[in-house]
């Protein structure tokens, strides 16, 4: 008795939060896809998530790819990690735009750096996805030639590449 | 015996469902960061990780609700333990080999989602000696909009046996 009451109340909960959570995941401006993208071999992880920007087509899979884009010195390379990480050790050249400081360094950017120069973005790795957030934000202003160096400074790092 | 009070099992189980509608807030925020954690557990199989990451913090939410305006307690505890139960196993696994995932992609989380595990072992072992003491607690239910789906008490039992008998 008690234990077919208890299942009939677990049920009812059960329903009203599974209901719930797929209503305001449907409607919410942050819900995410039913499946994401979790196998790092395939690029940057996500939720497929309404606010996430990942864009495979912006990624650079290989980091000698990135290397070579490196050594035409004709890209900018942008760190979208905080302030700390970069001064921590970053890509020789690149600079800092933490996504999280976006609106308030994005006006010094754009009075150093053109909307037709090249930007590769990058961050921590395949697990992070601010280098995708940040090369959004920087196509919303006016950039129009921006990557996204999918594995970041702990790749570069392990290949020897130059750092500071 | 101290377990048995009443005011006790009112403490605890508004303490507990206090603390689940929290931290429920915070996933239904952002959904994506809370994926990406359970992700960071590496325990799950990848198919699953978005549904987990959309339903648990509703689970969390309205059983953490039905405790603190009394819907069904008794059930919502039980719910409640075994989430805790399986945060501490997670975690206790994490924790005997090492697992430790840093991704860097909370720069938009303003609270410490990863803080160490053994504080939040602690914290959980804390929560379900809570959720324990309503899920046991046998006497009457302060402050319950609806204590069962039917009341069944001792009396009513005795009741029926005794109908049964005649």
């Amino acid at each position: 008795m008690h234990f077919k009451q208890t299942t009939s109340e677990v049920i009812i909960l059960l329903g009203i939060s599974v209901v719930a959570a797929f209503v305001v995941n449907y409607f919410s401006p942050v819900g995410i896809a039913l499946t994401g993208q979790w196998n790092d071999s395939r690029g940057v992880i996500s939720t497929r998530g309404k606010d996430e920007a990942v864009v495979p087509d912006l990624e650079i899979e290989d980091v000698t790819v990135a290397k070579q884009i490196f050594d035409k010195k004709q890209s900018l390379f942008v760190d979208a990690r905080s302030q700390e990480s970069y001064e921590d050790g970053h890509i020789k050249g690149a600079v800092s735009l933490p996504v999280i400081r976006f609106a308030s360094m994005i006006k010094s950017f754009q009075k150093r750096y053109g909307r037709s120069q090249p930007i590769v973005t990058y961050c921590s790795g395949r697990t992070c996805g601010d280098s995708h957030r940040l090369a959004q934000l920087l196509f919303e202003h006016g950039f129009e030639n921006v990557s996204v160096f999918i594995d970041g400074f702990p790749g570069w790092e392990a290949e020897g590449f130059p750092i500071e | 015996m101290i377990l048995d009070n009443i005011w006790l099992e009112l403490f605890s189980r508004w303490l507990l469902g206090l603390v689940f509608i929290y931290a429920s807030y915070q996933k239904i925020l952002f959904p994506s960061d809370f994926a990406k954690i359970i992700y960071g557990y590496d325990l799950f199989p990848l198919a699953f990780i978005n549904l987990m990451a959309i339903v648990l913090p509703f689970v969390e939410l309205c059983f953490g609700l039905a405790l603190v305006i009394g819907i069904f307690p008794r059930s919502a505890a039980l719910i409640l333990n075994g989430i805790l139960l399986a945060f501490i196993l997670a975690l206790s696994i994490n924790l005997i080999r090492g697992h430790e995932f840093d991704c860097g992609c909370f720069s938009s989380l303003k609270t410490s989602f990863a803080s160490s595990t053994g504080h939040w072992i602690v914290r959980d072992i804390i929560l379900l000696s809570l959720g324990l003491q309503v899920f046991f607690y046998g006497g009457f239910r302060k402050a319950c909009l609806i204590r069962n789906l039917k009341p069944y008490t001792v009396a009513a039992e005795k009741r029926q046996t005794l109908s049964v008998d005649k």
